[in-house]
């Protein structure tokens, strides 16, 4: 099985260094240097899909417009059944000293700054008796996987996040939803691979 | 109705059930309103990962062995705890205690801040304020007031006690453990005047005879006697040991015994004294030069002359003689249950007896010097002082006397003469209850220490997780009391922590090893192993100048008339009292009885028959100190003469687990300090029976086999071809007639054939199985507290427990064969759990395909699917399924059995069940699919041994393998293969994948 620590290594410098280097060249936090396309600022809170969060976190801006890979932030998918909640000093890594000055980045920093843990809602719920190993589905080449980079396969089950401004739940994840993809991709269908 | 397929099979019922109730459907879908919440860390704590455990290297603190442990912790917290492969003691093994040492850290009754006494009941105060208060009682009071009592400490706390109280000016500290084994102690000192411990390798003893020693129970050093013992003893190539065990009640110990044998109560000191004059006097083995020495004590005690006193016929000490003399063997004695008042003559005898038969420094040796006695008579010289008004300031650690001392000690009565009394305890315990102050220690999990509990075993405790409470490490809070009292006391200690007082230790550790390195190196290496361990050379043991009297070989005087002799004996699960507080050892059925959350008497039943009790008869048993109640349990392991009584339940004060729960044996023994300076837990009794009754809390079922052959033993010489193989050992499948056998089969095979055509798992499959060696097995239940630990298996309490609706998924089924009319005793073990049988009876009958079997051989069971018919279970002829009866996980139902924080310790990749789902052994399939995706994501295949299910990792004797059958070089397809292999009930073909190796008995005859 093929691993993409390289990849992501090589993502995580990538990004840490264009923002460091924004830093220093303009002198201000605001000015990061745009790599990919851009993606409209303002965006119709109300017309969104997905539950509201306590900070309104572009995950829209943060994938498209500065091409972050999702191991940035969610940085055990590969190696764990759990993909990793970034930890508020991931947040504050860039936004120490980069970022856009707006009120959601600083209802962020505001959290930060009392030591309080934001509480995101939850968008992906599985039922307690279902495990679901991100880290074989992320290094799977099998079905529908063949052929796509970590990112697509991120997005074959979480959907086009790369164009969502707030996530929403993009599948059903329920259990025909599952299967009709492990049955079209070859891969078991026991029971007891995700319940026990 | 038609015979014919009219198409109503399991599937179309469920749809036609599926439109009725489809209105209420909809409204309880798998969606949801409750909105959970992900809360993320600030900064990410260091070696963790989410989903991934990180484990940690410690030691446990359960019992003075000093086995190693790794600690699991998922996300902060720890969920279980396993054997460190990397100690000597233990060598990756636990007993039920450490494996329940997580009870003790999410115990819901802990202290959970300092408490202070108030007029009416306690108050919580900061510790500021209790250090404060300690300070000022300590500046008021003459330090040669000041008394400090601790159980057993080895390492930096012990220094750290014993330097703090002399930096005060006190040399007050007095040690007590309840089991000190003092009578072993005194024994060695008289016979070679060592006043220490010794080591018992009983890997190497091919014949092992035990004077009432419980090696495989309590005594000393269960898990690494396990070990050991299993190596020595077991089946293994043609070959194995022989264990001959005396004592007037067979105790789980002796339920392992080929040959048990009940001599009169208190003469084993006789016994052992006339095989010795056997070896001398026959010239059996070559023991040191000095042995002669001993010859004109040996002579007044040939086999023939004390045959009648002990009850055993000389015949019968002269063959055992002559079988120990011949081989590698070892004998032991000093177990608790066998203290009585006369115990270190027993222990002496025994010293000698090693002696000429040249197993001193040999399987029996001493390694070092530990001085200092830890028994009852320093506890009783602190009792008169507490009594003469000597005390003023009282600091009491990891000791419970109030409990654990016989009231007639009148220590209970004399601590009210304390004028301030200061408790470390972790929990209320009965002597912290009667505290002023309680400054509530951290659980060993939760702390760092260090221990020696051997010489040359420096054995490091490090925190698996932060504290779950407001509590302090009991070092740490004596070195800020130093800060607080000020003066010279302040000026004592460099270290301003307990940790850096433990690395002062290491420190000079290092450089007694002469190790100029790094310390950092040193330390970190040792924190990773778990800590440091350098062989101890043995020290050349000689007879002392005084040997010891045993002109009139003194023993126990057994009571006559109408009273019996009472054994106080400590059982596995609760050792002293200390489990008592844990719902797994509560519901851990005792190995011998298979009672659970209580006290018994054990009886035989022909003087039952007498007296007319029954099983669950209340008794009232009374010795000159007290009287107790407790049910009778009818065992034919136990002579007629004696009755025998379990320590460690009836507590007053240790949480809702240990409060209320059986009787308290302790009040029934006599408070007297015996001539080796500990407890006699013998005592004269008289018994009465009263009219109460109560179903007995167990989970066995019938106590003997009715020719099932479910747990099965051959002679060993019907292995070795030396006798003619006897029908009656075992029982055997019915003749299935071959026509039958085809239609099995093929029967199996269409099961299957449409699982097998899905997916991947269409290739090559493994076959999980077991195989589970009977001969090595000694039903130490520690695999049922795994079990409990791995799986979120919740426990039901007593109520439950005589309704059979245990949720126990192994247990321990215990059999007696023989024992009545005079024919000689046997008890027979065996795990039970699910067999995942490849013709599994449950599957067929469940309508909604909750349980089926998996391509990988695993008799699965769905709890989403299962609706909870039960059909399985009364299908399941092994009775290994468990109905979950009542939600035992909600908050405020009323067999919740996860107060908070019990609930910590869930295992998180387990499913937790709710009401009306089945649950059963899955084989720790979260393990399987582990190790199956950590090898897929390293592109290997699977190695055996890899998957090691949660039972098989503790078992202390490795009676349990687990592997791929299809492998025919894995562990498990070659024990399957042995010729002691049998399925139980095999007639059923049902076609387990267990098989259970039979118990081989080292005996001439049955």
């Amino acid at each position: 099985m093929k691993k993409k620590v390289g990849l992501y290594t090589g993502t995580l410098l990538g990004v840490a260094a264009m923002f460091v280097l924004a830093a220093m060249t303009t002198g201000s936090a605001q000015d990061v240097q745009i790599t990919g396309p851009t993606v409209p600022v303002d965006v119709d809170t109300a017309g969104l899909k997905g539950p509201v969060q306590p900070v309104l976190y572009r995950h829209d801006v943060h994938v498209t417009q500065y091409e972050m890979d999702c191991r940035y932030c969610h940085f055990a998918a590969e190696i764990s059944s759990s993909p990793g909640l970034p930890t508020m000093s991931t947040c504050m890594g860039c936004h120490l000293l980069a970022g856009a000055v707006n009120p959601e980045v600083e209802k962020m920093k505001t959290a930060w700054n009392e030591r309080r843990p934001l509480e995101w809602v939850e968008v992906h719920e599985l039922a307690s008796f279902v495990r679901f190993p991100h880290h074989r589905h992320v290094n799977s080449d099998k079905g529908v996987f063949e052929g796509m980079d970590v990112p697509q396969k991120c997005m074959e089950c979480h959907g086009p996040v790369d164009e969502m401004p707030q996530v929403y739940k993009f599948a059903t994840l329920k259990m025909g939803w599952c299967l009709d993809c492990h049955r079209d991709s070859e891969v078991s269908q026991d029971c007891t691979v995700c319940h026990y | 109705m038609t015979t014919s397929n009219d198409g109503m099979n399991r599937r179309r019922f469920l749809e036609v059930l599926g439109v009725t109730s489809g209105g209420t459907a909809a409204l309880s879908g798998c969606s949801t309103d409750r909105v959970e919440k992900l809360i993320p860390y600030l900064v990410p704590p260091p070696n963790q990962v989410p989903g991934i455990a990180t484990w940690y290297a410690s030691t446990c603190g359960e019992c003075p062995s000093g086995c190693g442990v790794h600690v699991r912790v998922r996300e902060g917290r720890a969920v279980k705890v396993e054997g460190n492969p990397g100690s000597p003691i233990n060598q990756g093994k636990l007993c039920a205690r450490g494996q329940a040492s997580l009870q003790g850290l999410y115990n819901p009754d802990r202290v959970r801040a300092p408490m202070a006494r108030t007029t009416d009941g306690w108050e919580e105060i900061t510790w500021d304020d209790a250090l404060a208060r300690v300070a000022s009682q300590l500046a008021a009071v003459d330090p040669a007031r000041v008394w400090f009592a601790t159980g057993r400490l080895t390492g930096s706390l012990d220094r750290l006690t014993n330097e703090w109280l002399r930096a005060l000016g006190s040399s007050n500290r007095v040690v007590y453990e309840p089991f000190a084994y003092e009578a072993l102690r005194h024994a060695n000192r008289t016979t070679f005047g060592v006043d220490a411990v010794p080591q018992h390798d009983f890997s190497a003893a091919r014949v092992v005879v035990s004077f009432g020693a419980d090696f495989l129970d309590t005594w000393l050093s269960p898990v690494e006697h396990s070990r050991g013992f299993a190596e020595g003893h077991a089946f293994r190539d043609g070959s194995m040991g022989k264990f001959i065990h005396f004592e007037p009640r067979m105790s789980m110990t002796g339920m392992s015994a080929d040959e048990w044998l009940a001599p009169t109560p208190g003469t084993e000191a006789l016994i052992a004294l006339a095989m010795a004059q056997v070896i001398v006097d026959d010239g059996l083995a070559t023991g040191p030069s000095d042995a002669a020495r001993v010859q004109p004590i040996l002579d007044a005690h040939a086999p023939e002359s004390v045959a009648d006193r002990c009850g055993i016929d000389a015949e019968t000490i002269r063959r055992i003689a002559r079988e120990f003399a011949t081989e590698p063997s070892i004998a032991v004695a000093g177990g608790v249950g066998a203290q009585h008042s006369q115990a270190h003559i027993t222990a002496q005898a025994v010293n000698l007896l090693n002696y000429v038969a040249g197993n001193i420094d040999n399987t029996v040796r001493f390694t070092g010097q530990r001085g200092g006695s830890t028994g009852y008579q320093e506890l009783a010289g602190l009792i008169s002082a507490m009594r003469g008004g000597q005390v003023g300031v009282l600091f009491t650690h990891s000791a419970n006397p109030a409990y654990s001392t016989p009231a007639a000690s009148g220590f209970t009565d004399a601590i009210q003469q304390v004028g301030f009394k200061v408790s470390f305890a972790q929990f209320m315990d009965e002597t912290a209850a009667m505290a002023d102050l309680i400054l509530p220690d951290h659980d060993p999990l939760e702390q760092w220490n260090d221990s020696e509990p051997r010489p040359g075993h420096y054995a490091l405790t490090q925190p698996a997780m932060q504290p779950v409470f407001d509590t302090r490490q009991t070092g740490d809070v004596l070195l800020q009391i130093t800060q607080q009292v000020g003066g010279r006391l302040a000026g004592a200690f460099s270290a301003t922590t307990y940790k850096g007082f433990v690395q002062e230790s290491w420190r000079a550790l290092q450089l007694q090893f002469g190790d100029r390195g790094d310390f950092d190196t040193f330390w970190t290496n040792a924190l990773q192993a778990g800590g440091v361990w350098r062989e101890t050379p043995t020290r050349v043991t000689r007879l002392a100048n005084s040997v010891g009297t045993f002109a009139d070989a003194p023993v126990w005087e057994a009571p006559g008339g109408d009273a019996f002799t009472l054994i106080a004996y400590p059982t596995a699960a609760l050792y002293d009292g200390r489990g008592a507080n844990r719902s797994w050892l509560q519901e851990l059925p005792d190995p011998v009885s298979k009672i659970t959350w209580g006290t018994w008497v054990e009886m035989h039943p022909e003087t039952a028959a007498e007296h007319d009790i029954q099983n669950g008869d209340i008794l009232e048993i009374t010795t000159p100190s007290g009287t107790v109640s407790a049910p009778a349990f009818l065992y034919p392991g136990i002579r007629h003469d004696t009755i025998a009584m379990p320590l460690g339940q009836g507590h007053t004060s240790f949480g809702r687990y240990a409060e209320g729960m059986g009787a308290n044996v302790f009040s029934l023994l006599s408070g007297e300090v015996a001539a080796f300076g500990g407890l006699s837990f013998y005592e004269s009794a008289t018994m009465v029976k009263t009219r109460g009754h109560e179903v007995l809390a167990t989970n066995a079922g019938r106590s003997r086999q009715m020719d099932r052959g479910i747990a099965q033993a051959v002679l060993l010489g019907e292995l070795t071809g030396e006798i003619e193989p006897h029908e009656s050992h075992g029982g055997h499948a019915a003749p299935v007639p071959e026509h039958i056998e085809r239609v099995l089969d093929e029967w199996q095979e269409a099961q299957y054939a449409e699982i097998e055509s899905q997916g991947e798992y269409a290739a090559d499959h493994p076959q999980w199985a077991m195989a589970i060696d009977l001969s090595r097995c000694t039903g130490c239940s520690a695999c049922v507290t795994a079990c409990h630990a791995e799986n979120n298996i919740p426990t039901v309490g007593a109520e439950l427990m005589r309704h059979g609706r245990e949720m126990s998924w192994i247990r321990i089924e215990r059999y007696f064969e023989g024992g009545e009319h005079g024919e000689p005793f046997e008890s027979r073990v065996l795990p039970m759990t699910c067999q995942h049988c490849g013709n599994a009876p449950c599957e067929p009958v469940c309508p909604v395909y909750a349980t089926y079997h998996t391509p990988d051989g695993l008799n699965a069971q769905v709890y989403n699917r299962c609706v909870g018919t039960r059909y399985c279970s009364n299908n399941c002829p092994y009775k290994v399924r468990y109905f979950n009866w009542f939600d035992f996980t909600l908050e405020g139902e009323r067999f919740h059995a996860f107060p908070e924080p019990l609930n910590w310790q869930l295992n998180p990749d387990v499913t937790v069940r709710t009401k009306g789902v089945m649950e059963k052994c899955t084989f720790c399939v979260q393990r399987i699919r582990a190790k199956q995706n950590e090898a897929v994501l390293d592109d290997r295949d699977l190695e055996d041994g890899e998957v090691v299910t949660a039972c098989q990792q503790t078992c202390p004797s490795d009676a349990i393998v687990f592997g791929d059958i299809t492998d025919p070089n894995s562990r498990v397809s070659r024990l399957s293969r042995d010729q002691r292999g049998y399925h139980v009930l095999e007639g059923l073909n049902t076609r387990p994948a267990i098989t259970y190796l039979k118990k081989v008995r080292n005996v001439a005859e049955a």
